[in-house]
C-alpha cells in the first residue's frame, strides 16, 4: 500500500456520532464557573472596581492573587495574566469572578463597575505609527523590526531604475472561527494543578502560566481535550484562559471552568494580523524587474506575545514565489490598542504572499503584459536566493503544477474570452509556505523529541505532545508507524496528549508535526521494528530532532537558509460579476500542490479544500472592523464565513516531490492551502471589473466602490 | 410568569389579561434574550408562547378571493405553497437557512420590525395587509402602515397578529422583480432587497401599475406612492426614459445610513434593470 | 411548568420554564451532548435537531414549542439504518475534520435523505447551508453525503 492511499480517519466515527465530548461537554464535579471581567476601553487606567456584596463562594480574581509573577510567557512575557493599573486594550483581562450557580453569578457580575480614566488609544496601523495619544510602548510603538536585503544594494538599482513603481496593499483581521470556542477547566488531582483545555499546544500551556504559582512547567499537568477547530487561534491564546483558571483554582482549591460564548470569543480572542506592505520596484526599459524594496507592517496590538514570529516569516515571504536580482524588506511590527493580533493559519506568510501577487499583477498591467507570462519568468529554482540569501534546496515544480491547473480549469481560453471589465475574470496565484520552524529553530528552540512504546504482549502506543484539531494528525501519525511496523494503524494507540504521560514534542503548528514529528515517529519506527523482528518485546525506543548539517541560518541577522523544505501551491479562481449589485459568483477552483508525497490524499484533500475557501472567506466576505478599539462584527451573523453555497466543488491535484527529511517524503501543508486563494480570488475579481485593487477583504459594497472609483467604503 | 397558549381564545385571553409579549417562531425573541449555555433567556416581562395555535397556520382565499396567510405560517411553508405571489416566495426561502425558515413565522417577521425584514419588502409592494386579532375584535391595515419604523408597530398590547392578507389574484403583476443581495449566497441576512411590480393595460401599452420597495436601506421598508405616480399611465416603450426621474425620487426616499453609496447605486442599478427588461416585453414574468 | 415530549423515541417530562432553550434541555438535563453549541444564535448549525421530523436549531426553540412534539438528536438517530449509512459515509469520505460541526450536518443530512433520497448536488449545498463548517471547505460532505444516498438505493 502507497501511504498515500486514503484510510478511514480514527477519530471521524465517534466525531460523527456525537460521542466525542470536547471540554463543554464534560461534567466536573463541584466545580465552578466564572466570568471575565474585562477591560471596556481600549486605553486608560483603572481607578476603582466596584464589587457588589459577594456571597460566600464568590470571588474576584485579580492580579493581586498571583502569588509569582504576573506574565503569561508566551514567546515573550509581555501580557499580564490580569491587568494591574493600566489597561491598553478592550478585551483586556481585569479579573475573574467564580462562583457556584451560574444565574447569581452572572447577576454578579453584571454588577461590577470598573470606573477608568480613559486615554486616547491608538487603532489602526497609520495611528500606531504615529503613537496617537502619545506613544505606549518604547516611545514609538514599535514592537519589533526587522530588515533584509539580498543581492545588489537595491538604492543603487533604484538610481539606474528606468521606471520605479510603488504600491501599497492592506489586508484586514481576520477570525479564526473555531466551531468551538475557546473553554478550559483548572482542577487539582492528587495534589497537583491539571488543565483540560480546547488547546493545541498543551506545553505551552504549563510553559506560560507555572510562573503565576511560581512553579515549573513539570508542576502542572495539561490535557488536552478533544478540540474543535484551532487555525492557531488555540496556539497561544488558550493562556489567556488558562492563567485566570490557575490562579482562581489555586485561591478557591477547586476546579474552575470558563467556556466562552460565540459573541465573548469574536469580540476577545486574538486575531490574524490586518497588514500594510508597500512595494517600491525598480524596472528597466523593457520592464524587467532589477530589484524590489518593500515595508512590512503588521498591526501587531497591544502586546507582542508571538508576533515577531509572525512578522519574520511575513518578511521571508515578502518575494512570494519570485526571485529578484536585489531584494529589500523592512519588517515593523507595530503597537496598537487592539487586541493583541496571534498565531492564524499561515502566521504572517498570507498577508505578504497576497501582496506579492496581487503587486506582481499590478506590474504587469501597468507594462501591458500577460500576468502570468510575466509572474512565469521570476520563478524561484532549486539553488537561487531566497530573501534570507539562503538557497532553494530543493526542486520547484511550479511550472509542473501550473500546466496541471491550466488544463483543469481552460484558463487560457477564459483569460482571452473574459474580456477585463466584463464582468467575468479568471485569476491566477503562486505560493509557497516554508515547513516547520524558520531556520535551525527546530534544534535550537524546540528540540522535539517522541516516543514510541511497544507494549509488553500488546499494542504499539505513540508519546508525544502533537493534538488533533480537525487536521487529521492522529490518522497520520499512526499510518506513519503502521506503515513501518507493517501493523493496522487502527492498532496504534495514540490519544490527545496529557504532558506527564508523554515527552514535550514542540507545538502543533507551522506546518511541522508530519514533516519533523512525524518524521520522529518514522524513525523511532524504523527502530522499533528491527527490534519487534529480533524478537523484542515491551520496550520503548525515544527519538529526537536533529538537524541536518550543511544548511546554515542565524537567527540575530536572519540569513541563511530559512527553510528546509516548501510546500508550494498554484490555485486559479473563476468569478462572475453582478454589474448591477457588484455580488461576486465563484464559478470555479481548480488547483495543484506540492506537500512532499502526501500522507494521505484524502486529508489532504480536506487541508487544502479547507484552507482555500478559509483565504477566499479572507479575501471576501470577512469584514471585521475594530472601530474605537471595539471590534464590530462580533456574531456569526455579522462575521461572515463562507457556506456549502460560497464556494464550488474545487479540483485539487498534486505534484510528486519527495522530502528527503520527511517520513515517506511527506512535507507540511496545513497552511500552505491557505495562502494564495486570496491572492487568486481577487485577481478574478480585479479582472472582471476592470480595476486595480489593493485591499481586502471586498464584500459587494466595496466592490461596487472599486467599479465607481469610490472610497466611500474602504 | 411565561405562557404557553394551546388555542386562539386561550392565547387572546392571555394576552389581554396579562399583556405578556407574543413569541411564534422565536427566532429573532430567542437571539436578542440568550445569554448562553445553560442560563435562562432573558426578556422583559412575561412572554407568551403561541407555537401552538394550529388556527393561525393555514393559508388559503377568503370568500373576496384574497389571499390569506395565517401569522403563524413558517418561511418554509410560504416558500413552498403556489399560492404564494412569487416575490414573497422567493423572499420567503432564501430567509436565514433551512433550519430557520422551518420556525421563522410571517407574523414575527412583520412584528419585530427589523429594517432588514426579509418579508416586508414583498408584502409593501403588495398592498398587504394585516389583521389583528383580539378578545374584543378584529382590525386590519396596511403592513406599511403598521410597521412605524425600527422595532416599533402599532400592536396594540391586547392584540395577537392573526393573519396577511394579500390582495385578490386579478391584481397581480405582469412582471415582478425580487433581488436580494445578502452577505453571502446563502444563509444571509439582506444588505439590500428591492421589489418590483409592473402591471400593463390589455394591449400591453400602458404601465396600469407600478410597485417600488426597498429593504435595508432605512430605518423601515420604503415605499413611495408618489414615485410609482411617475410611471403609472406611461407607455411601455417610455420606461426607459424614465429610470433617470425614477431612480431621482427614489433616491430621496429611501436613507441608508450605512453604505449608502452601495445601496443607492444598486437601487438605481436594478431599477435600471427591470425597466429596460420589461420595455422588452419578454415572456418570463419573475426577475430577479 | 411540566413539558412532556417525546425524545428520540421516548416520552419524557421536565419541570422547566416554557422559554428554556431546547439546546440546555437536551445538554444539561438529558446528558445529550452530541448536540453541539456554536453561536447561540441559530447561524451555525451546531445544535441542529429534528422537530417533529423538521430542522430546528435547538439553540432557538423555546422548550414550549417541543410539548407534545417529537425531538430527534444525533443520539436518537445514529443507529438507525440511513443514520448509520449518513455516518459510515461521513468516515469514510473525510467529511470529518474537528468535528464539532459534524452532528449538525449529520442531522441535516439526515432530514434531507430522508424527504428526498436522491439529491443533486446543488440540492446537499442547500441543505447544509445553514452548517457552517470551518475546516472542510465542505466538498467532501457534500461528497460524503451523494455516496450515502446513492448506498440507500
Amino acid at each position: 500500500m502507497d501511504i498515500k492511499d486514503p484510510i478511514k480517519r480514527m477519530d471521524a466515527l465517534a466525531k460523527a456520532r456525537g460521542e466525542t465530548k470536547y471540554l463543554s461537554d464534560y461534567r466536573f464535579e463541584g466545580a465552578l464557573y466564572s466570568r471575565m471581567l474585562r477591560s471596556s476601553i481600549p486605553r486608560g487606567r483603572i481607578v476603582d472596581i466596584k464589587l457588589p456584596a459577594l456571597p460566600e463562594g464568590y470571588r474576584l480574581i485579580t492580579y493581586k492573587d498571583i502569588p509569582g509573577k504576573n506574565a503569561l510567557q508566551m514567546i515573550t512575557a509581555d501580557w499580564p495574566c490580569f491587568a494591574e493599573t493600566d489597561v491598553k486594550f478592550v478585551g483586556e483581562t481585569i479579573g475573574l469572578l467564580v462562583g457556584p450557580d451560574r444565574e447569581l453569578l452572572q447577576k454578579l457580575f453584571d454588577q461590577i463597575e470598573v470606573e477608568y480614566e480613559a486615554q486616547e488609544p491608538a487603532i489602526t496601523i497609520a495611528e500606531g505609527l504615529a503613537c496617537k495619544g502619545g506613544a505606549f510602548l518604547n516611545g514609538n510603538n514599535v514592537h519589533c523590526s526587522l530588515s533584509l536585503q539580498k543581492g545588489e544594494d537595491i538604492e543603487a538599482v533604484f538610481s539606474r531604475a528606468y521606471r520605479i513603481v510603488e504600491q501599497e496593499i492592506t489586508t484586514g483581521f481576520q477570525e479564526h472561527v473555531y466551531l468551538e470556542t475557546n473553554a478550559a477547566v483548572c482542577t487539582k488531582e492528587d495534589g497537583r494543578f491539571v488543565i483540560y483545555a480546547s488547546a493545541q499546544c498543551p506545553f505551552y500551556i504549563r510553559k506560560s502560566v507555572c510562573g503565576l504559582l511560581g512553579l515549573k512547567p513539570d508542576d502542572i499537568i495539561v490535557r488536552q481535550t478533544a478540540t474543535g477547530g484551532a487555525f492557531g487561534g488555540k496556539e497561544h491564546f488558550p493562556d489567556v484562559l488558562c492563567g485566570p483558571l490557575l490562579v482562581a483554582c489555586y485561591v478557591t482549591g477547586k476546579p474552575v471552568r470558563l467556556v466562552f460564548g460565540r459573541e465573548e470569543d469574536i469580540a476577545n480572542s486574538v486575531k490574524r494580523h490586518p497588514s500594510r506592505v508597500r512595494f517600491k520596484t525598480a524596472l528597466d526599459k523593457d520592464g524587467n524587474i532589477l530589484g524590489m524594496d518593500s515595508e512590512v507592517v503588521y498591526n501587531v496590538g497591544a502586546y507582542l506575545a508571538s508576533s515577531f514570529v509572525v512578522l519574520q516569516r511575513g518578511c521571508f515571504h515578502v518575494t512570494g514565489c519570485y526571485s529578484f536580482p536585489s531584494e529589500r524588506t523592512k519588517g515593523i511590527g507595530v503597537a496598537t490598542n487592539t487586541y493583541p493580533s496571534c498565531a492564524f493559519r499561515g502566521f504572517g506568510a498570507p498577508q505578504t504572499l497576497f501582496a506579492i501577487e496581487t503587486h506582481m499583477n499590478y506590474l504587469a498591467s501597468l507594462l501591458g503584459k500577460d500576468p502570468l507570462e510575466f509572474k512565469r519568468r521570476y520563478l524561484i529554482k532549486k539553488g537561487e536566493l531566497t530573501i534570507t540569501s539562503g538557497p532553494i534546496i530543493e526542486d520547484v515544480k511550479l511550472v509542473q503544477m501550473l500546466e496541471q491547473v491550466l488544463k483543469a480549469s481552460g484558463y487560457a481560453e477564459k483569460s482571452k474570452a473574459y474580456a477585463i471589465g466584463s464582468g467575468k475574470g479568471i485569476g491566477l496565484a503562486f505560493y509557497n509556505h516554508g515547513g516547520a520552524f524558520t531556520g535551525n529553530g527546530e534544534s535550537a528552540i524546540i528540540k522535539a523529541h517522541v516516543k514510541l512504546v511497544k507494549h509488553l504482549g500488546g499494542p504499539v502506543e505513540i508519546l508525544c505532545g502533537q493534538t488533533e484539531m480537525g487536521q487529521g494528525f492522529q490518522t497520520a501519525l499512526r499510518k506513519i508507524a503502521a506503515q513501518v511496523l507493517e501493523i493496522p494503524p487502527e492498532t496504534v494507540i495514540y490519544d490527545n496528549p496529557d504532558t506527564s504521560r508523554v515527552p514535550d514534542s514542540g507545538p502543533t503548528a507551522a506546518s511541522r508535526s508530519t514533516m519533523v514529528v512525524g518524521n520522529l515517529v518514522y524513525k523511532a519506527a524504523l527502530d522499533m521494528k528491527r527490534r519487534i523482528d529480533a524478537g523484542e518485546d515491551g520496550f520503548e525506543v525515544e527519538t529526537v530532532y536533529e538537524h541536518p548539517e550543511g544548511y546554515p541560518w542565524d537567527q540575530s541577522t536572519f540569513q541563511g537558509v530559512a527553510y528546509l523544505g516548501y510546500g508550494w501551491g498554484v490555485c486559479a479562481v473563476e468569478v462572475e460579476i453582478d454589474k448591477r449589485t457588484a455580488e461576486p459568483v465563484v464559478k470555479g477552483i481548480w488547483t495543484s500542490h506540492d506537500v512532499g508525497h502526501p500522507i494521505d490524499e484524502l486529508i489532504c484533500h480536506g487541508q487544502v479544500n479547507g484552507g482555500v475557501v478559509q483565504g477566499i472567506g479572507w479575501a471576501s466576505t470577512e469584514l471585521l472592523q475594530n472601530i474605537g478599539g471595539h471590534f464590530k462584527q462580533t456574531s456569526l451573523s455579522d462575521y461572515i464565513i463562507p457556506t456549502s453555497m460560497d464556494t464550488p466543488t474545487m479540483s485539487v491535484e498534486y505534484v510528486d516531490n519527495p522530502y528527503p527529511w520527511g517520513p515517506f517524503g511527506a512535507k507540511g501543508m496545513g497552511e500552505l492551502t491557505f495562502n494564495g486563494s486570496a491572492a487568486a480570488y481577487v485577481d478574478a475579481v480585479s479582472r472582471a471589473i476592470g480595476k486595480t485593487i489593493n485591499a481586502i477583504p471586498i464584500p459587494s459594497e466595496v466592490i461596487m466602490d472599486y467599479m465607481l472609483d469610490k472610497e466611500a467604503s474602504r | 410568569m411565561n405562557y404557553v397558549a394551546f388555542s386562539l381564545k386561550q392565547a387572546l385571553e392571555i394576552r389581554k389579561a396579562t399583556k405578556a409579549r407574543v413569541m411564534a417562531g422565536g427566532t429573532d425573541l430567542m437571539v436578542s434574550a440568550q445569554r448562553g449555555e445553560g442560563m435562562m433567556p432573558r426578556f422583559e416581562g412575561d412572554m407568551l408562547l403561541i407555537s401552538h395555535v394550529d388556527e393561525l397556520r393555514h393559508i388559503g382565499f377568503n370568500a373576496s378571493g384574497e389571499l390569506e396567510i395565517g401569522a403563524l405560517c413558517t418561511s418554509a411553508q410560504i416558500a413552498g405553497d403556489s399560492r404564494v405571489p412569487w416575490a414573497l416566495r422567493a423572499a420567503a426561502s432564501r430567509m436565514g437557512a433551512v433550519a430557520l425558515r422551518n420556525c421563522a413565522t410571517i407574523g414575527g417577521n412583520i412584528a419585530n420590525a427589523s429594517p432588514k425584514g426579509d418579508l416586508p419588502g414583498p408584502l409593501y409592494a403588495l398592498d398587504a395587509r394585516v389583521r389583528l386579532l383580539s378578545v374584543d375584535g378584529a382590525e386590519e391595515m396596511l403592513v406599511s402602515d403598521f410597521i412605524l419604523g425600527l422595532k416599533k408597530t402599532k400592536l396594540k398590547d391586547d392584540q395577537i397578529i392573526g393573519a396577511i392578507i394579500i390582495p385578490k389574484m386579478d391584481e397581480w403583476f405582469d412582471y415582478i422583480f425580487w433581488h436580494k443581495i445578502g452577505t453571502r449566497r446563502a444563509n444571509a441576512i439582506s444588505k439590500l432587497t428591492v421589489t418590483m411590480a409592473i402591471k400593463l393595460d390589455q394591449q400591453r401599452k400602458i404601465v396600469e401599475d407600478f410597485r417600488l420597495s426597498a429593504t435595508a436601506c432605512g430605518a423601515k421598508t420604503n415605499r413611495s406612492r408618489e414615485v410609482e405616480s411617475l410611471v403609472i399611465g406611461k407607455k411601455v416603450q417610455e420606461l426607459e426614459d424614465l429610470v433617470a426621474p425614477v431612480q431621482e425620487a427614489f433616491d430621496k426616499v429611501i436613507s441608508p445610513r450605512a453604505m449608502p453609496v452601495f445601496r443607492r447605486t444598486a437601487t438605481k442599478n436594478m431599477i435600471a434593470d427591470f425597466f429596460s427588461r420589461v420595455a422588452r416585453l419578454p415572456e418570463e414574468r419573475n426577475m430577479e | 411548568m411540566k413539558i412532556d415530549f417525546n425524545l428520540n423515541g421516548v416520552q419524557v417530562s421536565v419541570d422547566k420554564d416554557p422559554l428554556s432553550r431546547l439546546i440546555d434541555v437536551l445538554r444539561e438535563d438529558f446528558g445529550l451532548t452530541g448536540t453541539k453549541e456554536g453561536c447561540s444564535e441559530g447561524e451555525c448549525g451546531a445544535c441542529s435537531v429534528l422537530l417533529d421530523g423538521k430542522l430546528v436549531t435547538s439553540c432557538l426553540v423555546p422548550l414550549g414549542s417541543a410539548i407534545g412534539s417529537r425531538v430527534d438528536t444525533i443520539e436518537g438517530i445514529r443507529d438507525t439504518k440511513l443514520g448509520s449509512i449518513i455516518i459510515e459515509s461521513f468516515a469514510n469520505g473525510g467529511a470529518v475534520q474537528c468535528g464539532f460541526c459534524i452532528p449538525g450536518m449529520v442531522i441535516s443530512a439526515y432530514c434531507l435523505l430522508s424527504s428526498n433520497p436522491h439529491p443533486t448536488e446543488d440540492e446537499v449545498r442547500l441543505a447544509i447551508s445553514g452548517n457552517l463548517c470551518r475546516c472542510t471547505g465542505y466538498d467532501l460532505i457534500v461528497s460524503s453525503i451523494l455516496d450515502a444516498s446513492r448506498r440507500l438505493a
